[in-house]
């Protein structure tokens, strides 16, 4: 037996066990926690936050972060959704309105911008549902719903219309600054306060996918008419899992409001904003738990160095970035997560060749 | 890529109550039982800009109908139509109009060129897979324009000034806008009814495995779908440079109407663009002038929400492509 037999072996052996996800999970949190100092350390006069900065980390984990949320509806239940903005945007503007023009906490303000998106995502939900729009028709849809609260937002004056907020200072709300404020006076902590919304959502979808409401979800996103058929009450579950996945959502707009200093309809609710949010999770691999999480840290870092690199030439960056996205759905349509079982698989055809031919 | 958003712009804000919900609508009441001559004017911009509309989304609901791919390129590609007419007629000194065909060529060769490298091969793929890399073709042309032609907002230097129809003020760059408009509606249906590859293209968008089956080259129809899409969308964004300044970001809008309008007509359906792009072109002109800053364009969302709710196959839906 070959020494990477022998591993592979030991891995599996430990994969099986019933702790595996607990050490998994554990060593990568403790990764992602440790980032800010590995990307300091000095590798032969280099050091890696030359190139990836304590912000650009942040903008990964917030991505992954929603891609994660975007994954518990679009990954699980096969709905792609082409809208998140509309969940991020709704979660921001709560957080702000309240704050700003009410003076009340941000975390209040957060937790009603999540039941809102919660309910709008019902609304679009039980809309689309119950007309049984599906593929693209679903995915325009969902993006209508997006735009249409960018126009609303946009000819509201009670929202400050185009303009947007402006974030207040803590004391205008009466809190110092810190975590019950929402707000810190460098990037370090704003760091391990998104690291730890990533943990409650990669969290919740890691039991959602480990119980019966995940056997559903998949079930439907197989075959919908089989499910329905054997009993799944599809309707149901498919708000379920809009509802979950837009209140998360709108949590992660509350954090953007609250870590950039302005918000406004074409930030926040831009159209593009909706496949940033959901575009870790399709490059890293719809529908898996890791998927959102390796996409984000491939697919954030590489737009913002590209964009610090070539900052003489406006524009370049993109268009690395443009044959970036189009280089990966061709070559690795399943996914980055996909990877290694493809490489594995790859790996015993070559061996099992080389068995024939002995 | 919070500057692809650019053609948004400052509102005056108003005051709050219902009024100005009601208000609008009651005005709009008015003027229609005054016979105001104001309206005869709106309807004369709502068809010349809803002509150009619906243009705009007949390569868009062609390949749409046809493939099945949602082309998130189509926006720039309107924008690459609208530079090649001002590069031939400011380089070249041909005449804009002339421009146009050529804008019509460069666009098929380009459609041809994306669809081989980006969309054939992952035509079998999830569609989220297209539609991320359509996007990807998007930021790669638009930035490539930026680059060569600056992100500058350009004009085709063309004074054609206007006339006085019974009271009715007409731009002539908008009127010959949407005779091309019709024209090529009526070309590329006749194109699609009466010649061969318009019935092969046909035949495929009904049914890919059929096509296949009675020997219809399905691979060539469908990078020959694409870039007639692409050669509309030449013709489209030429069209609009002969009226409307532009910059490499201008595409976006039209995109977004695009689709609405592609929705509401129905998928693959000539009539169908047409008569969703009246739509489009008559909320946003009329809405422009009685409601404030951008609230037609949430009419405009509702009105496309409601048509996927109801009727998603569109007004014209199941009528050939």
């Amino acid at each position: 037996m070959s020494a990477i037999e022998t591993v592979r072996d030991r891995y599996r052996t430990f994969d099986d066990q019933r702790y595996a996800p607990l050490v998994k999970g554990v060593g990568l949190f403790g990764l992602l926690a440790a980032l800010p100092t590995i990307i300091e350390i000095d590798v032969a006069g280099m050091e890696l936050a030359a190139l990836l900065s304590l912000k650009v980390l942040i903008l990964t984990v917030i991505y992954a972060y929603t891609a994660q949320a975007w994954n518990i509806m679009s990954g699980y239940t096969g709905q792609f959704s082409f809208g998140h903005a509309a969940f991020f945007g709704i979660g921001a503007y709560a957080t702000q309105a309240l704050v700003v023009d009410a003076a009340v906490n941000p975390w209040i303000g957060m937790l009603v911008g999540g039941v809102l998106a919660g309910a709008y995502g019902l609304i679009i939900g039980a809309l689309s549902f119950r007309f049984k729009l599906q593929g693209h028709y679903f995915a325009l849809a969902t993006l209508a719903f997006a735009e249409l609260l960018r126009f609303v937002v946009t000819n509201m004056s009670e929202l400050r219309g185009a303009n947007g907020y402006f974030k207040a200072f803590p004391r205008d709300y009466g809190a110092e600054y810190g975590l019950v404020a929402f707000q810190f006076q460098n990037d370090l902590p704003y760091y391990y306060l998104i690291v730890g919304f990533l943990l409650v959502v990669t969290l919740v979808s890691w039991l959602i996918k480990n119980s019966w409401v995940g056997l559903y979800f998949f079930a439907i996103r197989e075959d919908e008419r089989a499910a329905a058929s054997v009993g799944v009450p599809s309707f149901r579950y498919k708000l379920i899992g809009v509802a979950v996945s837009a209140f998360f959502t709108a949590l992660g707009g509350a954090y953007w409001s609250m870590y950039f200093n302005t918000i406004r309809p074409d930030t926040v609710f831009a159209l593009f904003k909706n496949v940033e949010l959901l575009l870790p999770a399709v490059v890293g691999g719809p529908g898996t738990l890791l998927g959102p999480i390796v996409g984000s840290f491939i697919v954030t870092p590489v737009s913002e160095i590209a964009r610090t690199t070539f900052s003489d030439i406006n524009g370049l960056d993109r268009i690395i970035y443009g044959a970036f996205l189009v280089a990966i759905v061709i070559y690795s349509p399943r996914g980055v997560v996909s990877w290694p079982s493809q490489a594995r698989a790859l790996w015993e055809r070559v061996r099992g060749d080389e068995e024939v031919s002995e | 890529m919070g500057h692809l958003v650019t053609s948004v712009a400052p509102l005056p804000l108003q005051g709050g109550g219902l009024g100005r919900f009601i208000d609008p609508f009651v005005q709009f009441l008015t003027d229609i039982t005054n016979l105001e001559p104001v309206l005869l004017q709106l309807l004369a911009f709502g068809l010349l800009l809803g002509g150009v509309y619906a243009l705009t989304a007949l390569g868009l609901t062609m390949i749409f109908g046809v493939m099945d791919v949602i082309n998130f390129a189509h926006g720039v590609f309107l924008v690459v139509g609208m530079y090649s007419v001002w590069l031939v007629s400011e380089m070249a000194g041909i005449s804009p109009f002339l421009g146009i065909p050529i804008a019509a060529a460069v666009l098929f060769v380009l459609g041809v060129v994306v669809h081989v490298l980006t969309v054939e091969p992952i035509i079998e793929a999830p569609q989220q897979n297209q539609l991320i890399a359509t996007l990807g073709v998007l930021f790669i042309i638009q930035s490539a324009i930026e680059i060569v032609f600056t992100p500058d907002p350009q004009q085709v230097e063309l004074s054609l000034g206007s006339i006085q129809v019974g009271g009715v003020f007409i731009p002539l760059g908008q009127f010959y806008a949407l005779v091309i408009a019709l024209g090529t509606m009526l070309a590329v249906r006749a194109f699609l009814n009466r010649t061969d590859l318009g019935r092969k293209i046909r035949g495929t968008a009904d049914n890919r495995d059929g096509a296949r089956y009675v020997g219809i080259n399905v691979r060539r129809i469908n990078y020959l779908t694409f870039g007639i899409g692409a050669a509309l969308a030449g013709v489209a964004g030429g069209s609009i440079a002969l009226f409307q300044r532009f910059d490499p970001f201008t595409g976006e809008t039209y995109l977004i109407n695009a689709f609405v309008i592609v929705i509401l007509g129905g998928l693959g359906s000539f009539p169908g663009a047409f008569v969703g792009g009246l739509i489009v072109g008559m909320i946003q002109v009329f809405g422009g002038y009685y409601l404030p800053g951008t609230t037609a364009q949430v009419l405009i969302f509702l009105l496309f929400i409601g048509t996927l709710l109801v009727k998603p196959e569109g007004l014209f839906g199941g009528a050939e492509a």
